[in-house]
């Protein structure tokens, strides 16, 4: 297997050239990965939120954004600087403390998550053995925030908001993890890496989407469910609640609501690309391409076209699953409360129980396909 | 290993009675998943019962089995474990029997009711022959769960929820406490889980004298004594008693209560034979302490249930008595007694029972004048609260008999004097309400008593009622002048239990362990 | 010392002071709201030490059960309960106070002289970091399959007394006296509302 580019192994080598020593290189070498990520992670968001505010345009016949910039694309913009600049006013009554605390809580762990996300065989924060599983873990801290902006807020819509928020993340929470527990079980392995690599050799045939025909609809569901978006919005439901655990909030405190929401929904689209979709795996097989153009895969230039794609397919499959989200978002109409809870607790949840069962036992059956 | 290996290893015959529990178990529940409530409340009771009469009987044919030992050490069959086990599921069945009419007088789902009450049969049956630590620790939370569960089962009355909180907060905190204590084993141990496995590792590493084992044994032994309500680890017992369900008390103080007993033989015997004299010690003062305060404290009473509670704390003193001895007829007379206290608690709950559902109260002073109106009831409930007491002929005083004996034999004689005492003591108060019931004259009947209904047995749910006090009955009358099968199979099941000899044995080795001071492989 | 073992030891510093810090928030704050929310924080660090320990698995398992799990639901049970209660002044609390903290320190003491003068087994295997998910696994399918399977009959049975706890009762049909109307016997309404509120029921 064609081990990729190697960017930390290429630095680390020409700062070594500086005449500095390896640990010093390696210590510089750290921060970087995560800068970019967490860069690129807001970047993404401004990007959605174009897509967003245009898509739900032309599933409304309008044109949406059209002035600020070539087609809009300066709007999201727009909206950050607003919002930046906005008084931050926290209400009198309310506990300021928890009050701040409460979306810094939300936004952390969804960025931490960024950690696990592969772009590329070498192209990852850090391949944390049990990857999807920190994930899972990650996520499950979520609510602790919602909680604690909910009730902070002082205000009977903002609590409910946030109890209705954490009861639906961790109702949501067991069929996701039950669908992502499948995968592991065919991949062997918990690291997002291995899931990736597990799916590459056949191209787009081999990719876990045709194995998992339920598993994905049910992880798709249910991440659309742990990001709050419609159908499944019911937390900031504005009929019923104002804007929910949101309502108190202004300026940069909303911000970074709104900024959580939108990288949890691009983490999903990611990881959904990555569990599913074969990650930065071309739909048909690089390594034969490069042979039937007779380049070895070790050659340098093929090396950067070959990581370049990856990021590619990567952005690209998971642009394609937020398209999809945004587009849901604009033609179905909410749940009711109940009928989520029903749909996760006594549909999902058996649901994603008997595929678990069933890939366990076609793991048996037949090891070759299933990844014995 | 392989799969096929690892099956032959298990060695799952040896669970079979528990394996028939679960079987029972899930019957229920999906039977009335399917057939709905008031349907399977017709079948689901007898059924749990046949369920459990029948792993009895599979007990017997594990009896003596050449393999005690299952799933890789984890469990271990044992002719000690098996009569536990089958106190514990002869005491649910009783449950059953006595709380069909309860249960659905009080307006509750039966079914429900007999899978949590099967889950703590099984819970007790697994900490009866638990061998290991995480096994102990798994069978002891299956077992308080489901017995928290039962407690507040009867949501609508607040007393029962408070009994059930109470319950909860305590048993979760002696749950804690245990589990430390179980922690520190395995730290001391070098990472071992199995109980004899520990005390080997422990005594290899020189970790004998270590205050680390001392501070264990303390933790483990509160876990317990919370288990088998011994003072002072008992303040739960009479809140909880008084508001629970009946039937569930009823359970408590048995099943639970001989699942507890048999654990700490298992844990102290098997674990910490290198602090014998510490944890007969500790075992010593719970003793004194149990009998002192249950039974003075008893005398003030004025509820039934309350009185129950804290006699059954005295006679958890009994029979610790024989555990403190550590010789063979004292750990067989703790067995016999237990085996006999099945009966004639079991039968006076449900006199108890009777009484409640007839007249809608468990004062002592309503009882008045209950010969008048129902002999058969007066009769029962005068057994087995004599038996309690002790009274020749019957059961009662022959597993006392058994009791002071092996304890005078030991040497225990402050320990036995004590008990004595205070099953004198213990006496008044029985007697106390049999007089109650049956000499008063007619005019000094209680406005409950005057008001008591026809007797009948007709509605549904009374008829098991009626087999149940006539079996305890016949059982605490007969077991004491028959009581001899009773008294060989104690007997028996502690000499065969390899366990209970090889500590018997011990106490020479860790004399000859003082003079040469060389480690020695136990 | 290079920079791994400086990071580790900074690491454990923090997560301690951050750990024993929460704890006693935990304890001694008087809103209940910040105790329930410290006790997250002390889950979560004892996960980071957990992550020091190269304990990944239980490190994730701690923060997905403790965090997301227990503390949410005790979280839960406070918001929905919401009742702030003053509490009477009890006379000479400052007796009972010093006498717990007397207590707790002497169960510290206690513990502490234990833990230092107990020579411990130490293992020297190395830590069997990312497959120590697959020893696990072992374990529970081997050695450890009696709890493993009894847990399953303990969830079971969780599940249903939880159930049985939180559902509004179903009526025995007996109770249906000539006067109600079908809407009064709706499975879902609690038997108190059937007696007492008859004249809301058009709306149900």
């Amino acid at each position: 297997m064609n081990p990729g580019i190697d960017l930390q192994g290429n630095f680390i080598e020409s700062v070594k050239g500086f005449g500095i020593p390896p640990g010093a290189a390696r210590a510089l070498w750290l921060p970087l990965p995560m800068l970019i990520v967490l860069v690129a992670a807001t970047v993404s968001v401004l990007v959605v939120v174009w897509l967003e505010r245009k898509i739900s345009a032309a599933a409304q016949q309008r044109i949406g954004p059209e002035f600020i910039g070539p087609l809009g694309i300066l709007a999201p913009l727009a909206d950050g600087l607003k919002l930046v600049f906005k008084e931050d006013t926290t209400p009198s009554k309310a506990d300021a403390l928890l009050f701040t605390l409460g979306p810094a809580i939300v936004v952390i762990p969804v960025f931490l998550s960024y950690l696990i996300v592969p772009f590329g065989q070498n192209l990852i924060v850090s391949d944390v053995g049990m990857g999807v599983f920190l994930w899972l873990a990650l996520s499950s801290v979520v609510p602790i925030g919602l909680l604690m902006s909910g009730y902070a807020s002082n205000n009977k819509y903002s609590l409910l908001g946030g109890l209705r928020a954490a009861a639906q993340s961790i109702s949501y929470e067991l069929p996701l993890a039950l669908s992502v527990l499948a995968i592991v079980m065919m991949s062997n392995s918990l690291s997002t890496v291995d899931i990736v690599q597990q799916q590459s050799g056949y191209g787009i045939l081999g990719w876990n989407i045709w194995r998992q025909p339920v598993g994905f609809l049910i992880f798709w569901i249910a991440a659309l469910a742990e990001c709050e978006r419609i159908p499944f919005d019911l937390p900031e439901a504005e009929e019923e609640l104002v804007a929910g655990y949101q309502t108190e909030y202004s300026g940069m405190k909303f911000a970074l609501f709104y900024l959580g929401s939108y990288v949890n929904l691009t983490l999903s689209a990611l990881l959904f690309a990555v569990l599913y979709l074969g990650g930065w795996e071309f739909p048909v097989n690089v390594g034969t391409i490069a042979n039937l153009i007779g380049v070895s895969e070790n050659t340098p230039w093929l090396q950067v076209v070959t990581a370049t794609i990856g990021i590619g397919m990567t952005l690209l499959k998971a642009y394609f699953l937020i398209f999809l989200a945004i587009l849901l978002r604009w033609t179905v109409p909410r749940v009711r409360i109940d009928q989520l809870l029903d749909l996760g607790w006594k549909f999902l949840l058996p649901v994603s129980l008997v595929n678990l069962l069933l890939t366990a036992g076609l793991k048996l059956a037949f090891p070759i396909a299933f990844g014995g | 290993m392989d799969f096929a290996t690892l099956v032959a290893q298990l060695n799952t015959g040896a669970i079979l009675p528990e394996i028939i529990v679960i079987t029972t178990l899930l019957i229920v529940m999906v039977g009335d998943l399917i057939v709905g409530r008031t349907a399977s409340s017709k079948w689901t009771p007898y059924f749990a019962i046949g369920g459990l009469l029948t792993a009895v009987g599979a007990l017997y044919f594990l009896w003596d089995t050449p393999t005690p030992i299952a799933f890789l050490g984890e469990y271990n069959s044992d002719n000690l474990s098996i009569l536990f086990r089958g106190i514990v599921a002869l005491s649910a069945a009783g449950t059953i029997l006595m709380s069909i009419r309860y249960i659905e007088q009080s307006g509750t789902a039966l079914a429900e009711f007999l899978i949590i009450l099967l889950t703590a049969t099984l819970g007790g049956m697994f900490l009866s022959g638990a061998d290991e630590l995480v096994t102990v620790y798994v069978a002891l939370e299956t077992l308080s769960i489901s017995s928290y569960l039962l407690t507040g089962y009867t949501k609508r009355d607040p007393r029962s929820n408070e009994a059930s909180l109470k319950y909860l907060l305590i048993g979760a905190s002696s749950s804690a406490i245990f589990l430390y204590g179980t922690s520190l084993l395995y730290g001391l141990s070098g990472g071992e889980t199995n109980l004899s496995e520990i005390s080997t590792q422990i005594g290899a590493a020189g970790l004998a004298d270590s205050i680390g084992l001392v501070i264990a044994l303390v933790f483990v032994i509160a876990g317990i004594a919370f288990k088998i309500a011994a003072v002072p680890f008992h303040q739960w017992t009479p809140d909880v008693y008084e508001g629970s369900p009946t039937p569930v008390v009823a359970f408590l103080s048995v099943g639970s209560k001989a699942a507890g007993f048999a654990l700490a033989i298992r844990l102290l015997v098997t674990a910490f034979p290198l602090v014998t004299e510490q944890w007969h010690l500790v075992m010593t003062t719970l003793a004194i302490l149990s009998m002192v305060l249950g039974n003075v404290v008893a005398l003030a009473q004025t509820s039934m249930k309350r009185l129950l509670a804290y006699s059954s704390i005295g006679q958890a003193g009994f029979v610790m008595i024989g555990l403190v001895i550590g010789s063979d007829a004292g750990y067989a007379s703790m067995v016999f007694y237990l085996m006999i206290y099945l009966f004639m608690n079991l039968g006076a709950f449900m006199c108890v029972i009777l009484f409640t559902l007839r007249t809608g109260t468990d004062q002592i002073s309503e009882y008045g004048g209950l010969y008048q109106k129902d002999p058969l009831l007066t009769l029962a409930l005068s057994i087995c609260l004599l038996s309690l007491g002790g009274i020749p002929p019957l059961a009662g005083f022959f597993g006392k008999l058994y009791l002071f004996w092996a304890g005078w034999q030991a040497g225990a004689y402050p320990l036995v004097l004590l008990g004595l005492l205070t099953s004198v003591i213990s006496i008044y108060y029985y007697i106390r309400v049999v007089k109650m019931m049956v000499v008063k004259e007619p005019q000094e009947m209680s406005d409950a008593v005057k008001n008591y209904p026809e007797i009948s047995w007709e509605l549904p749910g009374m008829r098991p009622l009626q087999v149940g006090v006539v079996l305890t009955l016949v059982a605490t009358t007969i077991a004491g002048i028959l009581s001899n099968p009773l008294f060989t199979l104690a007997n028996d099941s502690v000499t065969k239990t390899p366990m209970l000899q090889q500590a018997m044995e011990r106490p020479a080795i860790q004399v000859s362990r003082e003079i040469d001071r060389t480690p020695i492989n136990l | 010392m290079n920079l791994a073992e400086g990071v580790q030891i900074v690491s454990l510093g923090v997560l301690a002071l951050m750990m024993l810090g929460s704890a006693l928030g935990v304890v001694l704050l008087k809103n209940i709201v910040y105790s329930a929310f410290l006790l997250g924080g002390v889950f979560i660090s004892i996960a980071g030490l957990y992550l020091l320990l190269n304990a990944d698995f239980v490190a994730f398992a701690q923060v997905l059960i403790y965090v997301g799990a227990v503390n949410v639901l005790i979280l839960f049970a406070i918001m929905l309960v919401n009742k702030r209660e003053d509490f009477k002044v009890v006379p000479r609390i400052w007796i009972r106070q010093v006498a717990t903290a007397a207590v707790c320190f002497g169960i510290f003491a206690l513990l502490g002289t234990m833990v230092v003068t107990t020579p411990w087994a130490i293992s020297t295997e190395v830590a069997s970091g990312d497959s120590s998910i697959v020893r696990i696994g072992l374990h529970f399918f081997s050695d450890f399959l009696l709890p493993f399977e009894l847990a399953s009959i303990l969830l079971l049975m969780a599940l249903v007394g939880a159930i049985v706890l939180a559902r509004r009762e179903f009526l025995p049909e007996e109770d249906l006296t000539p006067g109600e109307t079908e809407a009064l016997t709706l499975p879902e309404r609690p038997r108190e509302l059937i007696t007492t509120g008859r004249s809301d029921s058009t709306i149900q």
